[in-house]
């Protein structure tokens, strides 16, 4: 698992690529909550690159989302490859996840 | 004629991507359908890994036994560890329309499989039964039960 955190105007961007399983998926939490933690406003993840996602992958993802909400902050979804949006729209986040097709898009909504 | 894969893993969570890659394989070197295929990853996975979260709380020193079997009839995969037994109930998962961390992996394995099963006459540990029924390919006698 690769991750890489960008700033884009204050913009955070979490870029990822490989599995997120339950061996990765602590790697993914651990600077995402840090982000959370210091409020920033709108965090992004990229997942262009990721090609596989399990449960706890999701259960990171709801656990950030929750944290966010706290503070009336946004994440934002972008590049989902079509195995990974398959999981979401099963585990009916795509409901609750703001997703994007391209980093343009996320950052102009 | 049952094609039949045998493997150990340490219950360690790096293992996972492997057990994940031999499903994947055991499934395309028998041409089971990609949908099938991606799913009982899933399936397996997830099994896996409430293995490793329940039965043996975290500890990554122990065994996880994979068999994958492939018939004409049915992709069946068994999971196998010596902790802690199972809580069937556990079986449940949360409810889809609850926005909370946890309790996919269960709807991602029941979504895949036909049947979920533990077996209840292991005295130690676990055996947890999966199977995907295959479908009947007309004209294709090896794939027709």
């Amino acid at each position: 698992m690769e991750i890489k955190i960008t700033d884009h105007e204050g913009v955070k961007i979490i870029s990822l690529s490989g599995d997120i399983d339950m061996y990765t998926s602590p790697e993914v939490r651990k600077p995402l909550l840090r982000l959370i933690d210091q409020r920033v406003p709108v965090i992004m993840i990229d997942l262009t690159d990721v090609a596989y996602i399990d449960s706890s992958g999701i259960a990171t993802f709801v656990e950030g989302l929750k944290g966010m909400m706290s503070y009336r902050g946004r994440l934002k979804f972008f590049g989902i490859p079509e195995r990974v949006k398959e999981i979401f729209n099963f585990s009916k986040l795509d409901r609750v996840f703001d997703m994007y097709g391209s980093m343009e898009d996320a950052l102009k909504s | 004629m049952k094609d039949e894969v045998v493997i150990t893993v340490p219950s360690h969570p790096k293992y996972l991507s492997l057990v994940r890659a031999v499903t994947v394989m055991m499934g395309a070197q028998n041409k089971i359908d990609d949908t099938v295929i991606r799913q009982m990853e899933h399936a397996v996975d997830e099994a896996c890994s409430n293995v490793i979260k329940h039965a043996y709380a975290g500890d990554q020193n122990k065994q996880i036994g994979v068999t994958l079997r492939i018939s004409p009839e049915a992709f069946e995969v068994i999971i196998e560890d010596s902790g802690l037994k199972a809580d069937v109930a556990s079986l449940k998962g949360r409810g889809l329309d609850e926005i909370k961390p946890g309790g996919l992996g269960v709807h991602l394995i029941k979504r895949a499989c036909d049947v979920v099963e533990f077996d209840e006459k292991k005295e130690k540990g676990n055996r947890l039964r999966l199977v995907k029924y295959l479908k009947v390919k007309h004209g294709d006698k090896d794939h027709g039960p």
